[in-house]
Order: structure tokens, then sequence, then C-alpha cells
């Protein structure tokens, strides 16, 4: 099939993912990552310490788990079409970074992007999808904050590639 | 809708979203990265697209009443915790949506980052349960609440019904201004590759 032997155009990709979007909207809620990851989260910590989890607030105050939570499936689902995606086109391969300094860098990343999240209440999506559409103050508190965050990394990351 | 009938169709939704991102290699990430760093606008423009259809779409429905728009209070701690997010996907190479489409690519390190936004939600936990901060959804009221440096809730529909005017057209002004960046990065491109033209021909005039 055409469609897994040439890249999508990503305006056409993401112009089909508004669309969908919209309809999402009107019978949810603007697409959203974040919130699922962190009830994944709240799940696996259940999972490992039990009732013991009710002895940080955070878990039964602003996001007690539970696992029919619909954001969690909006993650999921990503991964599900990706992985389909990927194998359909026959570009699924495991691959890995090898050096050190990215090893580093990601997880450094990725500490930042869950404490950034659950700081903010929202992510990128929410920010670029959700709140600056719906033109919400926080969608341009938000863009102001990932611009400079994104200009600030972008010095480390060339620092690092260049060091 | 039963919670059991909101997670398949927030399934569906993420399915399609996963296959259409993984064929067009879209990437949050690279939208803002590439155009800071590498004056390259290829996600740019497919962000700003997806983002001028939403604001007429979404303050078009709000204009009636439909939808769900998000409903929190913001403040410092959405600009802050944006900033961090910032620094931590250009790191990372990649936001939150792209680690999961990465990691169905079979990309360990987007798996890694991943993993490891999760032990930050987690850590995020602890430091909340500790200082309370930024303030529970609970005990949100809207309005500004500066000891928790906030400045409440506000949105096109919430401007509609305080100004008269149909929340669409602060929306239509919006779409006009994403618009305007579109097509400048548009010239840009064009400029850039006229350049790109020239020098070549240049050095095969040198040839």
């Amino acid at each position: 099939m055409e469609f897994f032997r040439k890249t999508l155009d990503p305006v056409f990709a993401m112009a089909a993912i508004a669309i969908l979007d919209i309809f999402l909207f009107l019978l949810l809620g603007a697409w959203t990552v974040g919130g699922g990851e962190t009830m994944m989260t709240g799940l696996m910590a259940q999972a490992v310490l039990g009732d013991d989890l009710q002895r940080i607030p955070f878990w039964s105050i602003v996001f007690p788990p539970h696992a029919d939570y619909w954001k969690i499936y909006i993650s999921l689902g990503m991964f599900f079409g990706a992985f389909v995606g990927a194998v359909l086109s026959k570009e699924f391969y495991w691959r890995m970074p090898r050096r050190a300094s990215e090893w580093l860098m990601i997880t450094l990343g990725g500490l930042l992007m869950g404490i950034g999240i659950r700081m903010a209440y929202i992510c990128n999506v929410s920010t670029f999808f959700g709140l600056i559409p719906e033109m919400n103050m926080g969608g341009y508190l938000a863009i102001s904050g990932i611009l400079a965050g994104a200009w600030v990394g972008s010095l480390i990351y060339k620092k690092i590639l260049e060091g | 809708m039963t919670p059991v009938v909101e997670c398949l169709v927030a399934f569906l939704f993420g399915s399609v979203v996963g296959l259409l991102m993984q064929r067009s290699r879209f990437c949050n990430t690279a939208a803002l990265r590439d155009a800071i760093m590498f004056k390259t606008y290829r996600n740019t423009k497919a962000m700003l697209m997806a983002m001028m259809i939403l604001t007429v779409g979404f303050t078009g429905f709000m204009s009636v009443g439909g939808g769900h728009p998000m409903q929190f209070d913001v403040g410092l701690n959405t600009f802050a915790g944006l900033f961090l997010f910032g620094i931590g996907m250009v790191l990372a190479g990649a936001c939150t949506v792209s680690t999961w489409v990465k990691t169905g690519e079979g990309n360990l390190g987007a798996l890694w980052a991943l993993l490891f936004t999760f032990v930050g939600m987690f850590l995020f936990s602890l430091v909340w349960s500790w200082n309370w901060w930024p303030p529970a959804p609970q005990t949100m009221t809207g309005e500004p609440n500066l000891p928790a440096l906030q400045l409440g809730f506000a949105n096109a529909r919430t401007l509609q019904d305080k100004l008269g005017v149909p929340a669409i057209v602060f929306g239509l002004v919006q779409f006009a201004v994403l618009l305007a960046i579109y097509r400048a990065i548009l010239r840009r491109e064009r400029a850039q590759h006229e350049k790109h033209e020239q020098h070549q021909k240049e050095s095969a005039e040198i040839a």
C-alpha cells in the first residue's frame, strides 16, 4: 500500500489529526498527554507500594489511581498505532543511543518532562493543541515557557554535542 | 458515555494519531528545536496548521456552549512547568507524544525517556505532598490566587460571557495571527530556496 511506502506530508497528517481532535473535543475533551502518564505512574506506584501509597497525599487528592481514565488510552493508542505503522512499513527495528552522553541527556530530559508536566498540569500537546486553540490564558503562559525552555535546551544540547 | 466507551474512543483516537505521526515523522520537539537551531520549518508548519484548524473549531463550538474546554487555574506554575518541559524535551529529543511513537518503532532510548518521565512525575508527587503547590484542582476557584502565584481561569468562552462578543470572533483574530506566522515561514523558505539555487548556479559557473 502506498501509505506505508512513502512518508506522509506532516502538514496533511496534522490537519487530519486536528479535525479528529475537534470530534474528541466535542465528546471528551481536547487531545492531551501527561494526565494518562500520571495515572500510569500512580497505578505502577500502587502496584509496588500497595496501601503505603496513601501516605503520599498527592495520590489521594490530585490523582487517585484508577485504570478507567480515558487519557491513559490515548497514550496506549499512540504506541499501538505507531507500532502498526512501523511494522507495516518495515520501519520497526530495535535501536538505542550509543554514547553515554546521549543516555544522560535522555534521562535528564525525561525527568524534567515528568516534573514539568505535573507542575503545570499540562504538557506540550495541551499547550499547542488544547489551551491555545481554546484561547485559555494558560496557553500563552505555557507557550512562553516552552519556547524559553526549548531555547535553553538547544543551548545545552549544542554545548554537549560540540563538547 | 460510560468510562469503557470513553476509553475505547480515546484508544481509537490515539491509534490514528500514532499511525499518522509515525508515517509523517511529525515531531513536536523538532517543530520548536529545528526552527531555533537549524532554521528549518517542516514540523513547525504542520504544528501551525493544526493550531489554525483547532482555533476555529474549538472557539466556534465554544461560542454555542459546545465541547469540553479544559477547566483549571493557571499561573506561574504553568510557565515554570513548561519551561522545564521545554528543556527536557530538547535534551530527550522527543516530547511525550514522540516518546510513545518512537517506542512503538523500537527505539529503546525513547522508552528510557518515557520511564524517566514516570520517575519525574513520581518525584514531583513527593514534593507536592510536602509543599502542596500548585494548588489541587479542588481548591481552584477560577479567580486570581496571588499567594499561590495563580492568575485564575480565562478562555475564549469567559471572554464571550464577559464582553458579549462571540468566542469565534476572538478565534478568528488568533487564526489570522497564526496564518501570518505561517505565511512568514513560507516566505522565509522561498528566500532560503532561492539563495540555495543561486549559490548552486554560482558554484557551477566557477567550476
